[in-house]
């Protein structure tokens, strides 16, 4: 079982992969225009945002958290300060950071509740999502980067054909991905996630280790809001709450497990991509964008029922 | 199979036992922090708001509102006490809305609408139910995919307009017609409730829902059929959820891309504020959900008529979530660690 | 022990406040009362403006003022209704952004006799205030035309819809009727060239799609924009900005939400102002006051013969500088003696 479980992420990863050149395939025999840079752009673009939320979340998951609901006001929130520092006129990187320990700060006050009164994150977060959505409908209705700054210059800069917001998402799964099977830190989330009991009797902190992870995954909540803030023009408090859908599937499309102990973070470049150019694709089919729901929808229930048959069965 | 929403260590559920008292039972049993959380609602209601707060008129008010989250949060309580989630249930409600509007303005009578629309929505459960059931998939997983799939259906189903009207008459008195000054069907949503409840507590059926929900390997160890049980209780959501979708559209006289949109948020908030677990099944109960409901009801309506800025609601449910899962725990509730 | 205090405790937190509750038995004085449903969705700064002008104004009168927030859902805006009706308002006023209750909410309001305002999207049961959607569509579409006839000789290479179906009709009126104004003045455009996406109304969520568009796209260069609002535009305007396409894009909005300001995108050649957080000023001049003096008026319920007509502003982004942003708006309108429309302050264009 163990070694199936080892070789599984392989077996999503190239399902996916195929998947994914199929549809391309197919869009490019219909449509041959679908196969250029533009397209390219679309789909990276897209895939940059989902990506960096979908690494905090698939950490959230593998640690045996399940899901963080509250990704859309963390998101907001980190936008908003990066937006209010571009707009005092503060250099980038102060922008970054401050959006990063905005992310982080979320993340430790979900981690505080959940920790500290040892209630279910899935719950906690949906009440955290409520109470700092409505909250921040106080703090601001409308709010976008200063036109012309560097930071809505980031979001619509090029690097080597491709997004400059695509390089980090992509620099941060490969990272990510790398180092979560090979520290201790990543092992020991994972451990947590598969069998927290068992966990605990190696001498792992849960405490420690929960609060490490939320405060990283809100981390990488914070700079989803940079890339967010620096490309979408004038935003709301709810402006985020469509991704939220998105990166749960990118998530459970990659094969991380939402309640913990497996899952490979390099594969969330293929499920992201993959459903980031499903849009893209229909708009070429002449698609309506209703459909879309349709189409990730069935391929969600079609890929965990999949995943589920193989893991039963013991297929890698 | 579904460990994804079964701890492994999950604990064999604790024997039920019949109580003698049922007041007593609701002040002291499973149900007793979300009743003292109702009484307390009830109190800030009378104290701030007056006794207008218990009259038939306000009363009528917030039962009209919570019939369609009643009847959906009774049947999705069943999936949820056998241990697998029903995410789809909101986008659920919104799809029968639409197809039934869409069957009204075809000039259905409302029955074979009404009909056609419940087999519909049992199919979608069905495929929920083969994914999960049949294939092992993960519950929380496949249904957030019938939640988009079923999104998308429904505003195909909408047109550009976004909007279905099919304003009946007819079918709008039906559905407010009173019963000692309380709308009818809210009163029936109760009395479902409260089969809903005897069904868990006192039947065979229910005590195999609890079971398997608290420890699907010892259930089966026991003879108890898990994956018809677990088939049985997502049909069930889903025939709720159809139901709600129904009478959303006798309510409202329409269907659009809003009907029922978000509504597993407000449903699971409630439950889970009532006594039910979302990850973790053989806890809780429709009386216990019921409740939940009410309490919710009760906050925002205390607000209504205090008119308090409407922007505080989200906030207030919020934090009335936390302190019931807080209570919940304080009380020898599930702990996550 | 435990059982007993916990049932004593209930029992008196229920009988406690039921004595106090029937001592302080209503005796409130019969002031007028005017209940007010704002829209609710956190999208938009005006919709909140819009019950901030409404209370100011209402304060001014006199009167009482209650407001409840739709929360963008047709089932409580029903709730709401209902509410506004048991506490006894004389009448209300509602944004209700999702107009597909409104069947039923008139018939719940008919029965408690309680006249409605409705906003914008026109119901046969409630008096009519707001914009000709239409008409600022088509106005919107007109003027966007004179720029696409003056630059590009009515030759674009696309002319792209910013749609967002869940506002249902008014999107139809706005979107559609952009095109028929952009058609009056460039009746040649092909047929082939007119695209639509779904932008939900919000730049930042409609983002990708217009992304998908242009791809979809590739050869467009000179590109009209129309939409439903502002937002729907700027989302594909800050997407062929992305996709290194928007050095041809004009764009032309609707309902002035970005227009105004230091940050105005330079591809948004205009918009149309309807200055929706002063429409409680014509509601309350036209159909509130009368009633609050026991003048009933007629009711009008059409969007083309309506209680209180709020004029279309268009305006070009030039223009526009001229506009104060919506809190100094807001401010301005309310210093401003009664029954001054915001119209009438703020349009340069009048």
């Amino acid at each position: 079982m163990s070694s199936g479980m080892r070789f599984q992420g392989w077996g999503t990863g190239l399902t996916l992969l195929a998947v994914w050149l199929l549809l391309i395939a197919a869009t490019g025999l219909y449509r041959p225009a679908f196969l250029s840079h533009q397209t390219v752009l679309a789909v990276s673009f897209t895939m940059s945002i989902v990506g960096v939320l979908a690494i905090g979340q698939g950490l959230v998951a593998i640690s045996g958290g399940f899901l963080d609901l509250s990704q859309p006001a963390g998101l907001i929130a980190s936008s908003l300060v990066a937006v209010r520092l571009s707009e005092a006129g503060m250099p980038f990187a102060v922008v970054i950071v401050g959006a990063i320990l905005t992310g982080m700060a979320w993340g430790g006050l979900n981690a505080l509740i959940i920790v500290g009164a040892k209630l279910n994150p899935v719950i906690v977060t949906l009440a955290t999502n409520f109470i700092g959505l409505a909250a921040l409908f106080f703090a601001f209705q409308l709010a976008e980067v200063p036109l012309g700054s560097t930071i809505h210059q980031f979001g619509r800069a090029k690097l080597l054909g491709l997004p400059a917001i695509w390089w980090p998402m992509l620099a941060l799964v490969l990272v990510v991905g790398f180092l979560i099977p090979r520290t201790r830190y990543g092992r020991r989330a994972i451990a947590v996630g598969g069998n927290r009991m068992a966990a605990r009797a190696r001498g792992i902190s849960l405490k420690k280790t929960r609060f490490a992870i939320f405060i990283a995954a809100g981390g990488f909540v914070g700079f989803a809001g940079v890339l967010f803030c620096a490309t979408s023009g004038p935003f709301n408090p709810s402006s985020a709450n469509t991704l939220q859908l998105n990166v749960i599937a990118g998530v459970i499309l990659a094969g991380i497990s939402l309640a913990g102990g497996r899952g490979n973070f390099w594969l969330l470049l293929l499920s992201v991509g993959f459903l980031s150019t499903i849009p893209t694709a229909l708009v070429f089919f002449g698609l309506s964008s209703d459909t879309q729901s349709i189409f990730q929808g069935l391929i969600l229930i079609s890929a965990v029922a999949f995943d589920g048959y193989r893991a039963r069965r013991g297929i890698p | 199979m579904t460990d994804a929403t079964v701890p492994r260590s999950a604990p064999a559920p604790a024997p039920y036992i019949v109580p003698h008292h049922p007041v007593r039972e609701l002040l002291t049993g499973p149900v007793a922090s979300i009743a003292f959380t109702v009484i307390a609602v009830v109190a800030v209601g009378l104290i701030w708001v007056g006794p207008r707060f218990l009259s038939f008129g306000n009363l009528g008010i917030m039962g009209a509102f919570l019939i369609v989250p009643l009847v959906v949060g009774a049947c999705a309580g069943f999936a949820l006490l056998s241990g697998v989630v029903d995410l789809s249930i909101g986008s659920m409600v919104g799809f029968s809305s639409a197809l039934f509007a869409l069957l009204l303005t075809l000039n259905w009578d409302p029955w074979s609408a009404g009909a056609v629309t419940l087999l519909a929505c049992l199919a979608f459960g069905a495929i929920n139910a083969i994914a999960i059931v049949g294939f092992g998939a993960e519950a929380i997983a496949a249904t957030l995919g019938m939640l988009v799939a079923l999104r998308g259906i429904t505003w195909v189903l909408l047109g550009p307009q976004g909007a279905i009207f099919s304003f009946n008459p007819g079918l709008s008195d039906l559905v407010n017609q009173t019963l000692f000054g309380l709308p009818l069907f809210f009163l029936v949503a109760i009395v479902l409730t409260v089969i809903a409840a005897v069904v868990v507590t006192k039947t065979r059926f229910g005590r195999h829902v609890q079971a398997v929900g608290g420890d699907d390997r010892a259930a089966t160890r026991a003879g108890i059929p898990v994956r018809k049980i677990r088939v049985a209780a997502l049909l069930l959501a889903s025939l709720g959820a159809g139901i709600g979708g129904i009478v959303f559209t006798a309510q409202l006289g329409s269907a659009a891309r809003a009907t029922g949109f978000g509504l597993e948020f407000q449903v699971y908030a409630a439950l889970m504020i009532g006594g039910y677990s979302i990850l973790r099944g053989g806890v809780g109960n429709p009386v216990g959900g019921a409740l939940g409901l009410l309490a919710v009801a009760g906050v925002s309506n205390i607000l209504d008529l205090k008119a308090i800025s409407p922007y505080y609601v989200n906030i207030i449910v919020g934090l009335l979530l936390l302190a019931a899962v807080l209570l919940d725990r304080m009380r020898g509730g599930d702990a996550y660690e | 022990m435990l059982r007993i205090s916990k049932r004593a405790i209930a029992t008196m937190a229920l009988a406690v406040p039921l004595a106090f509750g029937i001592a302080w038995s209503a005796n409130a004085a019969e002031k007028f009362k005017l209940g007010m449903a704002v829209g609710g969705n956190t999208c938009c700064d005006w919709m909140k403006s819009q019950g901030d002008v409404a209370r100011a104004l209402a304060e001014k009168n006199g009167w009482d003022y209650i407001e409840l927030s739709n929360n963008n859902d047709p089932a409580v805006a029903l709730k709401n209704a209902k509410i506004f009706a048991q506490e006894g308002v004389n009448a209300m006023i509602q944004f209700n952004g999702q107009p597909a209750s409104n069947p039923a909410i008139s018939q719940a309001m008919t029965a408690a006799k309680v006249p409605v305002v409705t906003y914008d999207i026109a119901d046969p049961g409630m008096y009519f205030v707001g914009i000709d959607n239409l008409a600022a569509g088509i106005a919107g579409g007109e003027q966007l035309g004179k720029v696409i006839k003056e630059k590009w000789a009515c030759n674009p290479d696309l002319v792209v819809s910013a749609e967002g179906a869940a506002a249902g009709i008014v999107n139809e009126w706005r979107t559609g009727g952009m095109r028929t104004g952009l058609k009056k003045i460039c009746p040649d455009i092909p047929a082939e060239k007119w695209v639509s996406f779904e932008s939900q109304g919000d730049a930042a969520v409609g983002l990708p799609a217009a992304r998908d568009l242009l791809a979809a796209n590739p050869d467009a260069k000179k590109m009209a924009v129309v939409g439903l609002n502002d937002g729907g535009v700027l989302s594909l305007i800050n997407a062929a900005e992305q996709l290194g396409r928007a050095d041809e894009v004009i764009g032309w909005g609707q309902d002035g939400a970005f227009i105004t300001g230091d940050n105005v995108n330079p591809h948004l050649a205009g918009s149309v102002f309807y200055f929706l957080e002063g429409y409680a000023v014509y509601a309350i001049r036209d159909v509130i006051a009368p009633i609050a003096a026991g003048q009933i008026p007629p009711l009008k319920a059409a969007a083309d013969n309506p209680a209180s007509r709020v004029e279309p502003c268009p305006v070009s982004a030039e223009q526009a500088k001229a506009v104060p942003v919506m809190a100094e708006r807001v401010a301005k309108l309310l210093a401003a003696p009664a029954g001054t429309t915001a119209y009438s302050l703020f349009c340069p264009n009048k």
